[in-house]
Formats: C-alpha cells, structure tokens, sequence
C-alpha cells in the first residue's frame, strides 16, 4: 500500500489515467454500429423469421402426418402431450382422436420433435405465447369428436413435413374471448382428465 | 444464531441476513452475518432456497428423459450438466462415441464457458458499481448466444448432447462464422481490460482482499478457477482427459503473477479473463480439425444399462461438476447425484470471511462466481 507521499500522487495520477483509458473505449462507441435492436415495433421483419431454421418455439403438429405411433407421448419427460388412437372395428383403420399439446408444461427440450418419425411433431420460430388465460395455452389439434385417419407413409418416399418457418396457424392473441372452458376445472391434474375424448386403444 | 458470543468494545453485536433477496448474491441464498460495527465476526451461509429436487426427478424419469433437467442444474453452463450426465450414461452403457461428436460437444462447452466467464466478469464489475462493463460482456454473450441457437436450437437451456453424441451436424457456414467471432473476440477481451481490468479504482478494491491460501481451497474442495487462482495447477480436461480435450493445446491459468496475492480476488477475476482467452484457443482448433464421421452412435430408443455406478466429472465453468449415477437394470437410474463447484465454494466463506467489512463481502462473493440453483439443485 501508499507508504510515502509519492506512491501516494503516484495512485491518484494512475487512477486518472486509466479512468480515462476507459472512457476512451467508451466513446469509441459513438461511433460504432449499434448492437441493439428495438423489438418489437421497430423492426423490418419479425423475430420469428430472422431466427435459424433449428431454433425450438412452441410444438406445432401437423396431424394429417401422424401415424398414430405415441412415441411423442413416451419420450415427453413432462407429459405435455396426450394423443387418443381408435381403431374402427369394420374396416380396421385407426383414427386420431386427440392430439393435445399443453405449452405451459412444455420446456421445449427437443426430444418428441427429434423421435417423430414422420416430422408431424416439429417446433415452430413462434414463442410469443403470452396470453391472458392458461387455458388458452393447451392447443388442441383434433377436435373433440373429430376423427382423422392416421397417416400411412409411402416406403422409400420423404415425409414432406411442414415448411420451415412457416407461422403457427393457430394464434391465440383474442384477449377478451373468454375462456373455452372454467379455468378452475382445468388447472393442476384436472386438466388431462378425459374430457369426452373416446377412451385410448393400445396400437399394437 | 442463538447465541451471540462476539462483542465490540460497546459490547455490541449485530445480526444481519444479507439476502435471501440481494442483488449481490446472484440468486437466492442467504448469508446471515453477526457484525461487530462494520467488520464481519461471523457468516452462516444458508442454502436451499432454490432447490428443485433435481436428483429427486432423475430417479423418476427415463434415462433420456432426464436430459432438460440437467441443463437446470446449472443454467448459466447447461452444456456441462448435459456432458456430464451423458458421459456417466454412455460409461454405464458402454458406447463410444464418435469423434466427431466428442469435437462437436468441445466446441459447444467451450463456446459455453466464454459465456458463463463474460457473465462473471461482468456481473462482479456490476457487484462493485461499474456497470458499463457488465453491457459490453452480455453485448459479447449475445453474439455466442446467437451461435447456441443455430448449433442446438436455444438459447439458455441447451439441451443439445444426447446420450451417444449430438443430435445434429453443425449447418453450413456456421464454423467460418464462429471463427471470424473468435477472431474479433480476441480483439474484444484487450478492449475489456482497457474498460475496466485495469481501472486503478478497481484493481484497488480487489488487491490483497479475501486471499484464499492453498491449502484452505484444497481442504474445502474448492475447484475451477477459485482453485486454479489459489496457485494450484489442476484442470479436469488436462488432468483426467476426458472427450477429446487430449488433443488440443491450451494452457491451464493459475493465479500466479498478477498483480496482488496469489489467491485474492483479483486473481479470481483474472484467472477468468484469461480462461476465456484459452477457451477461444480450444474453439479454434476444434473447429479447424474437425474430422468427418458420423455424429451420434447406435444407441437403443429404450435404455437401459446393465446394473452398475459410475462417477464422470467434467471441468464445469464453477469447477468440478460430477455426476454419480447407480443402475439398477431398469429404465430409470436408481439414484443421480451432482457434485456442483458452487457448493463447495459455499464452504469457504466461514473461513476466509470474518474480519472483511460488509462492502469487501459483496466482492469476494462475486469473484467466487456463485450461481444459486447450483448450490442447491
């Protein structure tokens, strides 16, 4: 430390000198391009197309792909999907009754996208999902009574899968709608109760 | 606390709780302190605020299901919770991985260790007043950010190793872009010194304060760069190899030879500036030798390893980081435990802390680059 009167002077000109070392580089950014930008109303294009083509937003689901497989389901380490497969007796074709996907449990980890085999499960770039109400965070694909034939992919053929960054179709921005159903019923466990889905058949 | 031994020559003490809500102590965490005026007598960190039960939550999912999770242990490196917690798994299942995946998973975790050191470095400057600097390294953050998302998809929690490799190839282009950063980061950590590393006023405050000896940082289990600031020359990625961390050349920074004491605060900072600086070396040439192959092994979709534990330890960006795996046979591990270096640097606070005043707390508490979740998991 400062033991004589020079180191003393000798500190006070060093802590000088390299404040205004410092506050050389400081205005060196004036004129520098700035880094910011002002999102969202000043922007040229959305966010959610200037981001890579990989970025994982929220699942979308194209169920005209699905082939019924539940693998999503399985690997989910949250349980934020639920799908329903029945099976018509007569003709022997199986049918997607239920394809819900809670976005407020997902932690958009990856891993239903990646094991899909067909690529119906993908992220979207879309991750504004604030809304007014949990309940509009549980986006259901099939709608209730609503069946549709499984997906039955051609051997040696691409999935064509949805375009990349293509917007989520469904957009739940309607702040005064109100609630489909009582959010009460449907906070904490009571939600994933069956709620008139047809009961699950095991595919084999 | 019940007893209030210590005494100042009025015969007062007083108890103070320095958190859990302070916006020095990075997170949530408690340090109840007894000041005899403004010198520390005594401090009692209490930890378990942020405890999410994660070891819990490994015994109840699938292998790879519990994958996310570790990218929560510590959100600031998730890329090391992830490493760690698919090195133990592919040790249990005996899979190697391909070349290609270990050089991939090097270059993700060293990029991630540039961005946990900037957010140290900028956020003790911040702890101690100066907030321009702590601007200029999340200015830098943003930009590997950036890389993140196009290499694993997100930005914070990665998610990006599976057990048996990476999931993806880089995208084209993606290596020149990550080399013309480090070309310009090289040039960004002398214009940092130049802010703020070699402020008098803040070399000041950081000199000869809170010297850990090495012995105490050995004895408490202190590792990473608290360690290696101490004088003691131990890394994981050159001491036990692991991933490909053989093959590349980098030098391991201890805090010798900087200005102050081996083992005080500046020291700590130190060792980090120049750690980022090593890592960008590391980056460099795992990006220029990087072989071809095949980026993820033949692992099966239901895992489930033989009976059997395993321990696998990364060098994390708060030291060590282990993960303690038992197989049982089944699907699910039968017990997961992390070794965190956030909660052993919790240990070294009663011994090196009484007799600092408050305000020299809040530096010694930054310079140790405590993340709370990682204390508590």
């Amino acid at each position: 430390m400062s033991s004589t009167v020079f180191d003393y002077f000798t500190n006070i000109r060093n802590a000088f000198t390299s404040i205004f070392h410092g506050l050389a580089v400081t205005f060196s950014y004036l004129f520098r391009k700035p880094t910011t930008i002002q999102y969202p109303d000043r922007i040229d294009t959305p966010v959610q197309q200037m981001l890579p083509p990989l970025f994982r937003g929220i699942l979308e689901v194209d169920v005209g792909l699905c082939i019924g497989c539940n693998l999503c389901e399985k690997t989910c380490p949250l349980g934020c999907l639920r799908t329903a497969v029945v099976r018509d007796p007569e003709t022997n074709q199986r049918y997607i009754t239920r394809f819900d996907v809670d976005i407020s449990k997902c932690m958009v980890c990856g891993l239903c996208s990646e094991n899909c085999p067909t690529g119906a499960v993908r992220h979207s770039t879309e991750f504004e999902a604030s809304t007014a109400n949990m309940v509009n965070l549980v986006i259901r694909y099939v709608k209730p009574g609503e069946r549709i034939p499984v997906h039955k992919p051609v051997k040696g053929e691409e999935s064509p899968g949805l375009p990349q960054n293509e917007p989520i179709a469904r957009a739940h921005k309607e702040w005064d709608e109100p609630p489909p159903v009582d959010p009460d019923q449907v906070r904490g466990r009571v939600r994933w109760k069956n709620d008139g889905a047809p009961e699950e058949e095991q595919s084999s | 606390m019940t007893q209030l031994i210590l005494e100042d020559q009025h015969g007062e003490t007083t108890m103070v709780n320095m958190g859990p809500q302070h916006p020095s102590t990075h997170g949530v965490i408690n340090l109840r302190l007894l000041l005899q005026g403004e010198v520390i007598a005594k401090i009692d960190p209490i930890v378990g605020f942020l405890h999410r039960s994660i070891e819990k939550l490994g015994e109840m999912t699938p292998y790879p299901g519990f994958l996310p999770y570790t990218d929560r242990v510590d959100y600031l490196s998730a890329m090391f919770g992830n490493q760690v917690y698919c090195m133990a798994v592919e040790e249990l299942l005996g899979v190697e991985v391909p070349r290609r995946a270990e050089y991939l998973r090097v270059i993700a975790c060293e990029l991630n260790r540039i961005i946990s050191h900037l957010i140290a470095v900028g956020t003790m400057a911040m702890d101690l007043g100066a907030f321009t600097p702590f601007l200029h390294a999340i200015r830098e953050r943003e930009t590997v950010n950036d890389f993140m998302e196009r290499i694993c998809g997100a930005r914070i929690n990665y998610s990006y190793m599976r057990i048996g490799g990476v999931p993806r190839d880089l995208e084209p282009g993606l290596d020149k872009d990550i080399l013309k950063f480090l070309d310009r980061f090289e040039k960004f950590i002398p214009e940092f010194n130049r802010l703020i590393t070699g402020n008098e006023i803040f070399v000041r405050r950081l000199i000869d304060l809170a010297v850990i000896p090495a012995a105490d940082a050995i004895s408490c289990g202190l590792s990473g760069p608290n360690l290696r600031s101490s004088g003691v020359d131990y890394d994981l990625r050159r001491d036990r190899p692991y991933s490909a961390y053989p093959e590349f050349e980098f030098r391991v920074v201890t805090g010798e030879g900087y200005r102050g004491q081996t083992g005080d605060c500046y020291a700590r900072y130190w060792v980090r500036i120049d750690e980022m600086l090593e890592s960008a070396k590391i980056v460099r040439q795992a990006l220029l030798g990087l072989p071809e192959g095949d980026v993820k092994a033949k692992v099966p979709r239901k895992i489930t390893p033989p009976k059997g534990e395993v321990y696998s330890a990364v060098e994390s960006s708060r030291g060590e980081m282990g993960c303690y795996l038992v197989s049982d046979g089944g699907e699910q591990p039968l017990r997961v435990r992390f070794r965190t270096g956030s909660f052993t640097a919790m240990t070294v606070l009663p011994k090196i802390v009484p007799g600092l005043m408050v305000a020299d707390l809040t530096a010694f508490f930054g310079s140790l680059d405590v993340v709370a979740p990682e204390i508590d998991r």
